[in-house]
């Protein structure tokens, strides 16, 4: 549905990506990284340095109002509803301007309204909510016509715990139903539970584009294992691990994801003595990127 | 307020030059029931021919542009039709209470006719062209200016000045009011005006409606290329 070809625009260098049908794909990256930039280049408000972007295979830039209706574009800070309007005058005009048929206008609005938790506000005035309810209204806004591509910068940006979990819920829906989604965010954890795929730009470079598995497996090798042992200390020195310290009877073993596997290291633990307890820990996107940031 | 301020304006001019004829039948030979005719028009319709000056500007100043760029309709088109709305509005909610009032209180001129009427109206409906043109060309400098409050600002006090809604063009000196003529500013509302009050000919009238034409056409002309130009600074340099 997008395709980036080399893209640099600002700090962008050579970004290549594509977002297919029906799939998540997940932006991450620190403040300043170009997620924004990205987002913005793949609806057609902004036009490529050099390299090429193709969104639903036409040129956003000469197509956009052409296939206006075909993608749904949400950056936060950017209003889709009128402050002076209603949460519901905002979207009737929403639903006039995409021509959306009465019935399936109601009934869409109703079900949205319900989810995100905005259908008390209806008769509110933009301009008079607070944060976080504004959020939910402008994120349905972006959800009340179902178009073929998605684009969310920040959703998450103000929701509470509720908010969250029913925009994952709508946003694995609508993929469900073959709608690609390209998000960027900053929370780590509802990232990892709604997008199929990853992007993780690092100062303007497409650092790493894939699975949860594989970016564990390529950025995040060491993982910790604890162990309760329940016998003698094993004999640790044929294991390929980077580090073990032992306190008491807690073992911890710290090992590289791409050289040996938790089950391996069990099976040999447990052929030299007995384990009461034990727990694998896996670092997290969130320490990830703090790793990254820290890095430079 | 709109309603009040409209009113106050006119019985304030109104009276200014009602002490100035000083019971005096005629002034330069222009009545001071013309003269009072010309107030009603030109402040009636002015107060109907209210284009929102800030309609781009506030957008791009919050970012609801990039929205707008995205639907699936002309940007431009929704301009007109929202200013077209209003102005049907107050048609109805300004222009009506003060031709009401003024017609109760003052003496104002009938039309010169059935066809200087029919003929008023159309050149209205291009007054308000001209004036929506203006708006419009102004409006897309936002692009580049960070504040149009001043340049809007200027614009209004040349279209109060110049369009003969506070001095009526027929007290200008000779010299300017030929100028005048040929710009935009006295096709706005002094070229109805004229026209209801019969005071043009059939070949003065069609020459003053062609430069109506001619003025909505080429300022629109300038608004759309800044309008061009703007969006390519938009996605060249961002928002």
């Amino acid at each position: 549905m997008i395709n980036f070809e080399d893209v640099s625009k600002y700090n962008i260098s050579k970004v290549t990506l594509s977002v297919p049908k029906g799939e998540v794909v997940g932006l991450i990256g620190t403040s300043g990284s170009g997620k924004t930039t990205l987002i913005k280049l793949a609806c057609g408000l902004l036009a490529p340095e050099s390299g090429k972007v193709w969104t639903l295979g036409k040129d956003p830039m000469r197509y956009r109002q052409r296939y206006a209706s075909d993608i749904s574009t949400f950056i936060a800070g950017i209003p889709l509803l009128d402050r002076e309007d209603t949460v519901l005058q905002g979207f009737e005009t929403i639903s006039a301007v995409y021509r959306m048929p009465k019935d399936i206008f109601k009934h869409r609005y109703t079900e949205l309204s319900e989810r995100l938790g905005f259908s008390e506000l209806s008769g509110r005035r933009v301009k008079d909510l607070s944060l976080g309810q504004k959020m939910r209204a402008e994120l349905g806004a972006a959800f009340i016509y179902e178009p073929k591509l998605v684009l969310l910068d920040e959703p998450n940006v103000g929701l509470d715990e509720n908010g969250k979990s029913a925009l994952c819920d709508i946003i694995k829906e609508i993929s469900s139903r073959g709608t690609a989604v390209l998000l960027t965010s900053h929370d780590m954890a509802s990232v990892s539970r709604v997008c199929s795929r990853f992007a993780i730009l690092d100062a303007g470079k497409l650092i790493f584009c894939g699975s949860m598995n594989n970016l564990q497996s390529r950025f995040m090798p060491i993982n910790t294992i604890t162990v309760k042992l329940g016998g003698s200390i094993p004999d640790l020195d044929d294991l390929p691990i980077r580090r073990f310290s032992l306190n008491g009877d807690t073992l911890t073993l710290e090992y590289a994801s791409n050289h040996i596997t938790a089950a391996e290291i069990m099976a040999l633990l447990l052929k030299q003595t007995e384990i009461r307890e034990i727990s694998i820990h896996k670092p997290d996107l969130e320490q990830l990127i703090l790793q990254k940031g820290g890095r430079k | 307020m709109s309603i009040l301020s409209t009113l106050l304006q006119f019985f304030i001019f109104y009276e200014i030059y009602r002490v100035l004829y000083h019971g005096a039948e005629q002034v330069d030979g222009i009545t001071l029931k013309a003269v009072t005719t010309n107030f009603v028009l030109s402040l009636g319709l002015g107060a109907v021919f209210s284009p929102n000056d800030y309609f781009l500007p506030g957008k791009i100043s919050d970012g609801s542009i990039s929205t707008e760029l995205l639907r699936p309709i002309s940007f431009k088109g929704r301009m007109i039709a929202e200013n077209v709305g209003n102005s049907l509005f107050d048609l109805i909610f300004k222009f009506m209470p003060v031709l009401a009032v003024a017609l109760l209180t003052t003496g104002m001129s009938a039309p010169a006719g059935a066809t200087e009427l029919l003929l008023f109206v159309i050149s209205a409906i291009l007054g308000f062209g001209v004036l929506f043109s203006i708006s419009f060309a102004i409006q897309m400098t936002s692009f580049w200016l960070i504040n149009v409050w001043s340049i809007t600002t200027i614009k209004n006090v040349f279209i109060n000045v110049l369009s003969g809604s506070m001095i009526p063009l027929w007290f200008m000196p000779e010299g300017i009011r030929k100028v005048l003529d040929f710009t935009p500013f006295a096709s706005i509302y002094f070229t109805p005006v004229q026209i209801y009050l019969g005071q043009l000919s059939f070949r003065e009238t069609a020459e003053k409606c062609i430069i109506q034409i001619v003025w909505i056409v080429v300022i629109y002309a300038v608004g759309n290329v800044l309008w061009k130009k703007g969006q390519q600074k938009l996605v060249v340099q961002g928002g």
